[in-house]
């Protein structure tokens, strides 16, 4: 690097691509749906819903990077809001065993997820899909066996409403601070630390990457377990801040995770993405599902703009991907 | 072939239907859902309530349940079987599949077995197959039920958020919400969701938000199911129309009631399952024991709307496991 500016060089960052996909689709909602998008209340919009999912894009945009993929998520996050709620709403223990219950969870269950992976050959993708159903199924009869329902109410103490589910000038959930922050810790720890070139050499190829000396089988764990326990956070996040919490949520987060971390430039066969990469793509996902909302469209076609616009933003990415790789400076 | 196999079980029937009664009192056998289905354990409490008259004259009640729902069709049939060859008197059974069920529910007939529809199925239904009634609910009506309701509360546009869009029962409420403010004078509209919302409350929530604000007309929002009512409920806030806008929910849940009772939601439509064992089995008994004949076609249990007038004799209901 010369260190000194320059425009092409910001271009062929992995996360350019996904930046410019998130212009893109934020002009064509002001265009369509008035500035009002691009007001408090607009932005808020996009960035509640951004916040939630980007908490368990970015581990699961890591796995994908390692290779690997968690579905599991989609019974993790209503396991987590389950787990609080029936905690700390139906059997009135303190939020925080709650919590920490649900966490525990979380980490239990990636730490499953992860050893299975690792100590079987079964792709990741069918071993979490077992525990996708077996979550599901567990949180299911567990809240029917304790409590007859399948949608308990909780009341949380004001400290837990201001940590985890509260709005910010009315209008902004908290836990877009904890998004923020975390994803800053992500880049950190992925692009700065020695940790992330191991993650993107496993996706390039495992078996070298062990040669080399990473311990794979260890970090792959650990991934597990962070996208597990992210989604589970979400959970208790969001049951805090609704005051209820259902069986049957949750799935949505699956595709919607892995679509957020394709449009920010991950390759679906790893090796390849970056943490601001997601973080954009996850905004817009976020602008793209919420942005219907303020235009005048008739909402029966939400889902076919949505494709749609979903379709461009990674085409658009793809192609300053390609741009990006076979680059080669001019001779001076 | 058929008739010697019917006759010969129906002599069997006789003789368990004599051997399991002192008297000649109705035998009634209910089919249900799953053990640990919520909706069904109200049911449960319906029939046990009814079981207290049957058996005062001499009959009996018997709550045939579904272990799982994976092999639905099969299953079922094979209930009903299980209660013809039991011998009862009696059968109250939802019509869920209906290709599936109706040979069997006729053969019940057959066998000389009076069968009342429940739950699922409809008055043209029992009509068709020969069943003496049906109790249950009908979504469109409960739809139009609840926009009756915003009416009367001086509600003028109403909103029916539907996180299924194309599921035909959730489709027939929204659909009966908005005919029914309609009638009334004012206006109504659905709201469908995509896919990738369905299960995420805060999109649920954010998408109400920027409806409310984009459209400022709106007074009135209905929700599909309970859980979706805790997501509008944050949505409405968020919007700062706690005031201006009134919400009312499909279905049930604790959270709501809650709300209902704290006076943040406007009512619930519940379709009252408990009323649908409990009449289902006292008219069935009552039909066979003493031929009585309800002209009342189909009986409909619900909607039942529940707000702030009736919210403590609902609780209760709730802690007693029959709401």
């Amino acid at each position: 690097m010369s260190g000194q500016f320059s425009f092409g060089s910001l271009l062929r960052r992995p996360e350019a691509g996904a930046f410019i996909g998130l212009v893109a689709v934020l002009a064509f909602f002001v265009v369509f749906g008035g500035l009002s998008f691009l007001k408090t209340a607009g932005v808020a919009s996009w960035l509640n819903v951004a916040a939630n999912l980007g908490i368990v894009a970015i581990p699961i945009g890591l796995l994908m990077i390692s290779g690997e993929l968690d579905i599991s998520i989609g019974a993790m996050v209503p396991a987590g809001s389950m787990t609080v709620a029936i905690l700390s709403g139906y059997f009135g223990l303190p939020i925080a065993v709650g919590i920490l219950a649900a966490l525990g969870f979380g980490v239990l269950v990636g730490l499953l997820n992860g050893f299975i992976v690792v100590r079987t050959a079964v792709p990741s993708l069918i071993v979490t899909l077992g525990s996708l159903f077996a979550v599901q199924g567990l949180v299911l009869g567990l809240s029917v066996m304790l409590t007859n329902t399948t949608s308990i109410p909780l009341t949380s103490p004001a400290w837990a409403k201001a940590m985890f589910g509260t709005f910010i000038a009315n209008q902004f959930q908290v836990i877009i601070l904890w998004w923020l922050a975390l994803t800053a810790v992500y880049v950190f720890v992925i692009h700065f630390k020695p940790v992330g070139n191991w993650i993107f050499a496993m996706g390039g190829d495992k078996v070298s990457a062990r040669n080399a000396g990473i311990p794979t089988e260890r970090l792959t764990i650990i991934l597990f377990v962070l996208s597990a326990t992210s989604a589970s956070f979400v959970g208790v996040c969001q049951a805090i801040l609704f005051n209820s919490a259902q069986v049957s949520s949750g799935m949505s987060f699956i595709f919607n995770a892995i679509i957020s971390v394709v449009v920010g430039g991950v390759l679906l066969t790893g090796g390849f993405g970056s943490i601001i990469g997601i973080f954009f793509g996850t905004i817009t996902f976020a602008i793209v599902n919420q942005g219907i909302y303020f235009t005048d469209f008739d909402r029966n076609w939400s889902s076919l703009i949505i494709g749609v616009m979903l379709l461009l933003a990674v085409l658009m990415n793809n192609t300053f991907r390609k741009m990006a790789l076979s680059y080669s400076p001019k001779k001076k | 072939m058929l008739k010697r196999i019917l006759a010969k079980s129906m002599a069997t029937t006789a003789m368990i239907a004599v051997s399991a009664s002192i008297g000649f009192a109705a035998d009634i056998a209910v089919v249900g859902g799953k053990n640990d289905d919520a909706f069904w354990n109200i049911i449960k409490k319906g029939i046990d309530d009814a079981r207290l008259v049957v058996e005062a004259n001499g009959g009996s009640v018997n709550y045939l349940r579904l272990q799982t729902y994976d092999n639905f069709a099969p299953d079922v049939v094979q209930l009903i079987q299980t209660a013809i060859s039991q011998g009862v008197d009696g059968l109250v059974i939802p019509n869920w599949v209906p290709e599936a069920e109706d040979p069997a529910i006729k053969l019940a007939i057959e066998a000389g077995i009076t069968v009342i529809l429940m739950n699922a199925g409809g008055a043209d239904k029992a009509t068709e197959l020969g069943a003496i009634n049906y109790v249950g609910s009908d979504e469109y009506a409960a739809g139009v039920a609840g926009g009756e309701y915003f009416a009367k509360n001086g509600q003028t546009k109403i909103l029916c958020v539907n996180t299924v869009p194309g599921a035909a029962n959730l489709e027939a409420r929204c659909k009966g919400v908005i005919d029914g403010i309609t009638t009334a004078g004012g206006k109504g509209e659905q709201l469908p969701l995509p896919a990738t919302s369905f299960g995420d409350p805060t999109a649920v929530a954010e998408a109400i938000k920027a409806t409310l604000l984009k459209d400022g007309t709106i007074d009135g929002l209905i929700t599909i199911s309970a859980g979706d009512a805790d997501s509008a409920a944050i949505g409405v806030m968020q919007a700062s129309k706690i005031e201006s806008v009134k919400l009312g929910s499909f279905d049930l849940n604790g959270a709501g009631l809650e709300r209902i009772k704290g006076g943040t939601q406007l009512f619930a439509i519940d379709q009252q399952p408990y009323l649908q064992s409990l009449l289902a089995v006292t008219l069935l008994a009552s039909a066979i024991d003493f031929g009585t004949d309800l002209p009342t076609r189909p009986v409909l249990t619900g909607p039942g709307i529940v707000d702030a007038s009736n919210i403590d004799a609902v609780l209760a209901g709730v802690s007693a496991g029959a709401r």
